[in-house]
């Protein structure tokens, strides 16, 4: 079976498999020995799980902190209700229900799954406003516009009589309340799919692309991924799960109220995300089983059959919020990436099968087609930073199959422009064009996509990806955007940078010279017209710097991509180029082979200051 | 015309509250990049103790410095238990802490008191009004309007003025550099929580004499209507907090006096609806600050 | 009065600084020279408490400052002016100059200020303008004004001509020799350091993160080969 077939779908569903049947077995076995409040539990805590689930598509892959997933789960409890209440019952509590709802008549199932929908076309218009918005991890705005959400359908639901009949009562399925979903058959199928789909989704490529937006939102702006509609997919699946999870709750309590999901059931449902690692499908369960577990026995410790004189301040009722709140914070503080951070039970199995899979000789060669030369050019290129002018007019023109220095004293410019090539750094004036083609204005991940690949001076990996993982995802954002070759397959890449064994660290468990490495390789498998480094060997001795020569030529010659290199060791310069432009103060003030460059007593003055009299 | 300039009048009363608490929390994005959805519990904290010194038979010319000075020292304390361990911590986590903190204090006073509202007696001269020609104006809004203006002058000479302003600007700008000239870290941090506190405590004071309650929630929708002025100011800005509590006053006054009736229930919903809108297309607010990113 | 020992700073995995040692005597101008990241700036930080030593020591007079915070080592004696200046752009040059004196007491603060201007006359009809709307050359004065008003013995200056013109730098070199006759010590990395190097006492010459050479400095201008290691040829090869 091929490698990434098993990396990828079997032994994430072994996992899966496996927790599944641990969790529901634990519940079945607990349920058993019981009474019937443990029963009534275990119910609520797969509900929960669902849930739970749904929210770690989203928050997990995105890294976008959502308030509005309950809204959503709002938004689908109230749909499901309507259309799943009988409509002698309906009659009784919303007889006035426009668009005819008072007559609707739908089996719990069929209701779930309108309610599903209709949650989903929400969140549609919500994701459009997230991505106008700029979502990223960590973002605010995203933040606000979710809890905007949350807080919206708290006030609709409040006061849309007519629909909801309001705050005060809710809806409810039969005239006494109480239970209505017989049996948790629906709930194992749920929990099951939901599972499902959480962990494969992880694998899947739009997953993968979230997750390394996610790791590093600029560095994956410049492999050409916008993570806008990996985001998007993650939100509508995400609402979906979490819509399913919501009816079954209102299903299992029999009626629906506003205050059922509103900040108190967000509270719960984020615990018990971030307590087991939000990153990690088998986390986000194990959160559910250790807040569900806490809550329970905090409120057994501040019940009445628990009574410690000496502990009356602590054990009251209320308990269960403040260890809610507590856990939030504590986790924070102390563990922020929750008890599991990103792991997966596969991903030990994945370790362990290392050493299993001989590498196969590869047969075909790795890349076929020989491109056409290709043409990089900046021109007149002006920069300023408030009243400091970093760039002043540089031109500098590379083709596609030569290797072009750039080198200078500090500050003079090199970053900047690579920056201004990649269009992290809007310039005042000047333009880039590669071949016939204008980059200007374009952002930075359409300047990828268009094949001008760069590296970061401070390493900007996707620590929680593993190596085979950072080189996947570049491959993907680059797939079916390159021209005149095949793009070089992942296990070529992955030999040919010597990452073979390592291919399942995480990147961020890297030791220096790897982590270059990878970041090298990373770049190569999205199979640029031009690859940019920015000081690819900063930090590293002499005989390191010397193989890096031979990795960079390699790897450049493989998907015969031109190279834009700045550096500051000479050494290193004068081994790998062909073609040296010297920059200092902004401007271009020496260009030639390395050896003029470097007899030149322009580039010797701005070096060394002064010109240097060769008497002495 | 009469009827538009009691309602500006009414406007700026109400967001010169929303400018204190967004000011409050524009200084701590200032200094620590923390966005602080904690920010509302001052303002429960300060209404249990107007509660409390209610119980004691106190009136509300003590109990008014008294909330401002709880709201400062809560403030502190809240930094020195929480926030102090999270400096420098990713963005995500950060933001969960501060919403940690908030749900904490919530359940400890549901725990504690109680999750009813307690109501204690408003000022009997807050519903007062002043006939000016044909305008009749609040004198609470007018009284409002003055002592924000009084707050914001001094908040103004603070960071102007004083070493301890200078520094906090300084450190805002940027940390590090702030440091080599010997400011140090905990000092400025522990300032801008305890200034932030002060200015929270001078909005709870007004807030509280027209809402006359205490809950575990009090604190939420000042913190909300705060949160949102301070983005919609564009965050890093202190003018652009103040701004944007002013535009959102002005916004919701002329929201509900232009809603029909039906609809009024919904106003806090409309207005979310609006700001969220704001920032699907301004995600930076309305003031830009432009900060180059280091790469 | 600074003594360094064996002193390494990392980055997660990269050490951009390996055991290094420098001693820097009081009343003496010494330079650290290398090429762009040598590591300079780093072991600047890290004796100026901004970044913490992964091992190593390092003593100001009789103090092991180590794992000071930045503020304490400027209560002791050593104010660093870092890399691109870092002015706060937002506040006036007078606001600037009071912050720099922080640790000092309302009226000292004050006289502090004075005599700075009376050292940069430049700053001086600029008092009330924001820093951010100064050229580079009145940056850089703002800059190291700002450190003396801490009143340091032991300054250190992280590429002070950095993005100045060579007339501006002329003006900078001028101010390390005036520095020095006002009875400071300093510690200065330069990227000129042909330039630097005529007016220092020491140098040190810092490649990937070590020290290669150092000496006084008539001698170390005199070594043509050091100055093929600092452009980065292969000494061995000439």
């Amino acid at each position: 079976m091929p490698r990434r077939v098993v990396d990828r779908l079997v032994l994430p569903l072994a996992g899966s498999l496996t927790t599944y049947l641990v969790l529901v077995g634990g519940g079945i076995v607990y349920a058993t020995v019981g009474n019937s409040a443990s029963d009534g539990l275990v119910t609520q805590m797969l509900i929960n799980a669902v849930v739970v689930l749904g929210m770690q598509i989203y928050i997990g892959n995105t890294g976008v902190l959502s308030f509005g997933h309950i809204g959503f789960g709002a938004i689908a409890g109230y749909a499901f209700a309507i259309f799943a209440i009988s409509p002698e019952r309906k009659a009784e509590q919303i007889p006035d229900a426009p668009f005819g709802l008072a007559a609707v008549d739908l089996t719990p199932f069929q209701s779930s799954m309108v309610a599903g929908l209709i949650a989903v076309v929400v969140a549609f218009v919500i994701g459009l406003g997230l991505a106008r918005s700029g979502a990223r991890s960590g973002a605010v705005a995203a933040t606000v516009i979710t809890l905007a959400l949350l807080f919206v359908v708290h006030e609709v639901a409040r006061n849309w009589i007519d629909l909801t009949r309001g705050g005060k009562t809710g809806l409810s399925f039969s005239p006494l309340g109480g239970v209505t979903l017989q049996g948790r058959g629906w709930i194992y199928l749920a929990l099951f799919l939901a599972l499902l789909s959480a962990r494969l989704f992880k694998e899947t490529s739009i997953g993968r692309l979230a997750q390394a937006a996610r790791e590093d939102d600029l560095a994956a702006r410049s492999m050409g991924i916008h993570p806008a509609l990996q985001q998007m997919v993650a939100l509508l699946l995400s609402v979906f799960v979490v819509s399913i999870g919501a009816t079954l709750r209102v299903f299992e309590l029999g009626s629906i109220n506003p205050r059922l999901f509103f900040f108190k059931y967000t509270l719960l449902t984020l615990t018990m995300l971030i307590v087991g690692g939000r990153n990690s499908v088998t986390g986000c369960l194990v959160g559910v089983v250790i807040i569900t577990t806490g809550s329970e026995l905090t409120r057994y410790l501040a019940g009445p059959s628990v009574d410690l004189p000496f502990l009356n301040w602590l054990l009251r009722s209320g308990l269960t919020d403040v260890f809610l709140g507590a856990s939030m914070l504590g986790f924070m503080i102390f563990r922020p990436d929750g008890v599991l951070g990103d792991w997966e039970p596969d991903h030990w199995m994945a370790r362990r099968s290392v050493g299993k899979f001989t590498d196969q000789p590869l047969e075909h060669s790795p890349v076929g087609g020989l491109r056409p030369e290709g043409l990089l050019r900046a021109t007149g290129v002006v920069v300023d930073f408030g009243g400091f002018r970093a760039l002043n007019g540089v031109d500098l023109t590379a083709s596609s199959n030569e290797v072009v220095g750039l080198i200078g004293p500090n500050g003079a410019g090199k970053t900047t422009l690579l920056n201004t090539i990649t269009s992290l750094v809007t310039p005042s004036s000047g333009s880039i064009h590669l071949d016939e083609n204008s980059l200007d204005g374009l952002p930075s991940h359409l300047v990828a996509r268009a094949g001008v690949v760069r590296t970061f001076q401070n390493l900007r990996l996707f620590p929680a990806l593993s190596v085979q993982e950072n080189i996947e995802v570049a491959r993907l954002a680059a797939a079916g955007r390159v021209v005149g070759c095949s793009q070089p397959d992942v296990e070529f890449v992955i030999r040919a940078s010597g990452l073979s064994e390592l291919r399942h660290r995480r990147a961020g468990e890297l030791d220096y010279g790897n982590a270059r490495r990878l970041e090298l390789a990373r770049a190569a498998a999205a199979a640029p017209r031009f690859l940019l480094l920015d000081e690819p060997t900063s930090g590293m001795g002499d005989l390191e710097s010397e193989q890096m020569i031979h990795r960079i030529r390699d790897i450049a010659g493989l998907v015969q991509a031109g190279v834009v290199v700045v550096d500051h060791d000479l050494n290193f310069i004068t081994g790998i180029c062909d073609r040296v432009y010297v920059l200092d103060q902004g401007k271009v003030i020496a260009e030639g082979t390395p050896d003029e460059v470097s007899q030149n007593p322009v580039v010797q003055a701005a070096y060394l200051g002064g010109p240097i009299d060769s008497s002495t | 015309m009469t009827e538009l300039l009691q309602q500006l009048v009414d406007g700026f009363g109400r967001g010169g509250i929303y400018a204190l608490i967004a000011l409050g929390i524009a200084v701590i994005f200032g200094v620590m990049h923390l966005v602080n959805f904690a920010h509302g519990e001052l303002i429960t904290v300060s209404a249990y103790a107007a509660y409390g010194l209610f119980v004691a038979g106190l009136d509300w010319w003590i109990i008014a410095p008294a909330i401002v000075l709880v709201a400062g020292l809560t403030s502190v304390a809240i930094e020195f238990v929480a926030f102090r361990w999270v400096r420098g911590a990713p963005d995500f986590t950060m933001l969960m802490t501060s919403f940690g903190v908030h749900f904490l204090v919530q359940a400890a006073f549901v725990m504690y008191v109680s999750a009813n509202f307690r109501q204690f007696p408003r000022p009997g001269w807050i519903f007062q009004t002043w006939k000016l020609g044909g305008i009749s104006l609040e004198v609470f809004d007018l009284l409002v309007i003055l002592l924000t203006l009084l707050t914001l002058g001094i908040t103004y000479w603070v960071l102007q003025r004083t070493m301890f302003g200078m520094s906090l600007r300084a450190a805002a700008e940027d940390f590090d550099a702030a440091r080599l000239m010997g400011i140090r870290s905990d000092r400025i941090i522990r300032g801008a929580f305890a200034l932030s506190g002060l200015l929270a405590g001078v909005a709870a004071v007004f807030w509280l004499m027209r809402s006359g309650q205490a809950g575990p929630t009090a604190g939420l929708s000042p913190m909300l209507k705060g949160v949102l002025a301070a983005l919609i100011g564009g965050l890093g800005s202190l003018t652009g907090a103040v701004m944007g509590g002013v535009i959102l006053g002005l916004a919701e006054v002329l929201l509900i006096s232009r809603l029909p009736e039906s609809l009024v229930g919904l106003t806090d919903g409309i207005v979310f609806l609006l700001i969220a809108l704001l920032f699907v297309f301004r995600p930076q607010g309305l003031v830009t600050v432009r900060r180059a990113e280091r790469v | 009065m600074l003594e360094v020992e064996s002193l390494t700073t990392r980055y997660g995995a990269i050490a951009a600084i390996r055991e290094v040692g420098l001693t820097v005597r009081a009343g003496e101008v010494v330079c650290l020279i290398g090429p762009n990241g040598a590591g300079k700036t780093t072991l600047l930080a890290t004796v100026a408490g901004l970044l913490k030593a992964s091992s190593g020591k390092i003593s100001l007079d009789d103090d092991d400052i180590t794992d000071w915070a930045p503020d304490r080592i400027l209560r002791s004696g050593l104010a660093l002016v870092p890399e691109h200046r870092r002015i706060f752009a937002d506040l006036t040059v007078n606001e600037n100059l009071l912050v720099g004196g922080v640790t000092r007491t309302g009226t000292r603060r004050v006289e502090l200020r004075n005599q700075v201007v009376d050292l940069f006359p430049a700053l001086s009809s600029k008092l009330q303008t924001s820093a951010g709307y100064l050229s580079g050359g009145e940056a850089q004065q703002l800059a190291i004004g700002r450190a003396m008003m801490a009143e340091p013995q032991l300054l250190l200056l992280d590429e002070p001509t950095l993005g100045l013109s060579p007339k501006l730098a002329d003006v900078v070199f001028d101010l390390i020799g005036t520095l020095r006759s006002a009875g400071l010590t300093l510690l200065v990395v330069e990227q000129s350091a042909q330039r630097i190097l005529e007016v220092a006492d020491r140098g040190y010459v810092l490649r990937s993160g070590e020290v290669v050479a150092s000496g006084l400095a008539p001698d170390l201008l005199a070594r043509q080969d050091l100055f093929e290691t600092y452009l980065g040829r292969n000494v061995d090869s000439t």
